[in-house]
């Protein structure tokens, strides 16, 4: 038997996790998707219902719903996953299933780094289809042609940056790790830890940039010749290792775990 | 079955398979209950009552029978009394007769003692 | 099945729990394990399931580090643990989840275990006492047919009747190549299931006999009087009951609750004898 990864095993361990989770993720998703229908219903009753003049500013709520939302929900569900390992009769019956650490930890990013965000994705998407179609076969003010830009996803797709994709995953290992890095409260604390931690490290780049910096003249002018891309690859590859980073620390974490 | 305080569990068990073959429960050559059997029943180790019939084997009361399990052995019940009349000789005859010397009762009182007890209780 | 050597243990840096404790335990016995509040019953029994790590020594269980927490050696270990946790589904639900997981387990024992313990089987695990819960996860750890079965305080919870049916069921869960280590402060609940004493006092293994070798050595009698020869003695109703040497190769029964008095007691004197 294979003692650090059996696919057989993990499946097992996933089908396990659901059966004890998946009643809570359900919910979640639900509550979710709950509040994706009401801000869609509320900005467009007018015109749903009142049949009143579509313009374009009534979908602005979208993309700062989008990405709030969205926040707040992947990062919720990311930092309770290993939350219970801080009570001492759950964390027992945890480790003591028979699969490996390893196992245990890549099932932990399965359900908070992809799932949810795939859940969330899917979620939106369906909500913003439905409300954009109906959408469309009520207003008249716009063209055909451009009402089939409307909907969310295809809006942004194209023209969204590389690095969004790991966005997500950056956000949740953060959350991760503070479920099982603190034993109570860890939304609020992982947050805080996160907003110091990011406050101290902006500081500290500041600051030796005026050390480095202080009473020197440019002699000459160098100018990054840097694209866009290349900066987004940058900005991609930084999160990843940072996201690395912290999943590194979770699995250390769940190894080292102790009751 | 309730276990007495003062004598060890694998000696009242023996007891208690001794009495079950003098009083007829179990016959010559029938099998006893495994030892898995009489623990669950006793609610007592399955060690202590492997090492009640290792004695009960010793004194040829049972007999192991390979892979088939213990049987009462034919000359069970002489045997039983052998190790009965040895047991009583030996722990619970000196406490009698401590008393009898202590309370200086004599043989003859024994005796029509003795014959009153066995007329009323066994009626012989 | 489970070795350990020089064993040191401690939550706090500085303040051992366990100095160089040693000992192994082997297959075909239920070992009792006993102590006062505080002596690291519990967190014993977690090192050998591998709950927590210790500072240096070596734990071998069943040729695993219980450390590495690997699957292989998890599957053969059935941990009970005092407080536990259960999720609010039904029975069924639970054994579909976690019983995969072992691959010899048991699922007509189960069943048969279940009724024997008188359990609701259509009842979410929710809203079953205490006592009910802690019989569905014992029958669901010895249903898996592990090798290793821990019990901390086993009988806490469990009704009178639960309390015998629980001593029926070790009894039976007893087999040659099983090992079960039970820990208990009620020893008059399991005192005839024990068939090895392990008793931790002052941060390392007091006494560690199977029940025939200690009877073999002392004799647990009431005594009239106290005298020299007499260990250690509690006064009761009709005298004393009394540890002494078993000088006359007498056949007592062992009173777990006296030993265990005698031991924190009289170290001094028992220690030669059991050496």
């Amino acid at each position: 038997m294979n003692n650090t990864f059996n696919i057989t095993r993990f499946g097992l361990l996933l089908k396990r996790q659901w059966l004890e989770f998946g009643k809570i993720y359900l919910i979640s998703l639900l509550v979710a998707l709950g509040v994706i229908i009401a801000f869609y219903g509320i900005a467009l009753w007018d015109v749903l219902a009142l049949h009143e003049t579509f313009q374009h500013s009534d979908l602005t709520f979208r993309e700062p719903l989008f990405l709030i939302f969205g926040f707040l929900f992947i990062t919720v569900i990311a930092s309770t996953y290993f939350a219970h390992l801080g009570q001492k009769p759950k964390a027992i019956i945890e480790l003591m299933i028979p699969a490996s650490t390893f196992e245990k930890f890549i099932a932990g990013i399965f359900f908070t780094g992809i799932l949810s965000t795939v859940c969330y994705l899917f979620l939106f998407y369906i909500t913003d289809l439905v409300f954009i179609s109906k959408l469309q076969s009520i207003v008249k003010n716009v063209s055909a042609e451009e009402t089939k830009q409307l909907d969310y996803l295809h809006k942004y797709v194209d023209v969204m940056p590389s690095f969004a994709y790991v966005v997500p995953l950056f956000f949740t290992s953060i959350f991760l790790l503070g479920s099982i890095y603190f034993n109570k409260f860890h939304y609020i604390k992982t947050a805080v830890a996160a907003m110091i931690f990011t406050g101290i490290w902006t500081y500290i780049v500041v600051k030796t940039g005026e050390l480095l910096m202080e009473g020197r003249i440019p002699v000459e002018q160098h100018k990054l010749n840097w694209s866009e891309q290349t900066a987004f690859n940058l900005i991609t590859l930084l999160l990843l290792v940072l996201t690395f980073i912290f999943w590194a620390i979770t699995y250390v974490r769940l190894k080292e775990k102790e009751v | 079955m309730e276990f007495r305080d003062n004598k060890a569990i694998y000696l009242q068990i023996a007891e208690f398979v001794c009495e079950h073959i003098l009083l007829g429960k179990w016959k010559a050559d029938e099998k006893v209950p495994s030892v898995r059997e009489m623990a669950v029943e006793l609610e007592v180790n399955p060690n202590t009552v492997m090492r009640t019939y290792e004695l009960l084997q010793q004194k040829n009361i049972i007999t192991n029978k390979r892979g088939i399990g213990f049987f009462v052995s034919d000359e069970a019940i002489e045997n039983v009394k052998a190790y009965r009349k040895t047991q009583f000789m030996e722990e619970d005859l000196p406490v009698v007769f401590r008393n009898v010397y202590l309370l200086n009762i004599g043989f003859d009182e024994l005796e029509s003692r003795y014959n009153n007890f066995v007329k009323q209780t066994f009626n012989a | 099945m489970i070795k350990i050597n020089n064993l040191n243990f401690g939550y706090s840096k500085g303040q051992l729990l366990f100095k160089n404790l040693s000992m192994q335990l082997q297959n075909g016995h239920i070992y009792g394990l006993l102590g006062k509040n505080g002596a690291g019953k519990s967190t014993l029994l977690k090192n050998m399931a591998g709950l927590v790590y210790a500072e240096s020594g070596t734990l071998d269980v069943l040729g695993h580090h219980p450390a590495k927490r690997e699957p292989e050696l998890l599957a053969q270990i059935c941990f009970i643990p005092e407080e536990f946790y259960l999720p609010s589904v039904k029975i069924d639900a639970f054994v579909k989840a976690n019983a995969a997981f072992y691959p010899n387990f048991d699922h007509p024992y189960f069943t048969a275990l279940l009724a024997e313990f008188d359990i609701p089987v259509k009842q979410k695990l929710i809203n079953m006492s205490y006592g009910q819960k802690k019989k569905v996860i014992i029958a669901f750890g010895l249903a898996t047919q592990a090798k290793l079965v821990i019990m901390d305080e086993p009988t806490n919870g469990l009704d009178i009747p639960s309390k015998a049916q629980f001593r029926k069921i070790m009894a039976s869960a007893l087999t040659e190549d099983r090992c079960i280590i039970i820990s208990t402060h009620q020893v008059r609940d399991l005192d005839n299931l024990i068939d090895t004493v392990i008793m931790l006092d002052e941060n390392s293994v007091a006494l560690k006999a199977s029940v025939d070798e200690i009877t073999d050595k002392l004799c647990f009698k009431r005594v009239k009087e106290i005298d020299e020869t007499v260990i250690y003695a509690e006064q009761s109703l009709a005298g004393y009951n009394a540890v002494m040497p078993n000088y006359h190769q007498e056949d007592s029964k062992l009173d777990m609750e006296l030993l265990f008095n005698a031991v924190l007691a009289e170290k001094n004197k028992l220690k030669p004898i059991f050496n």
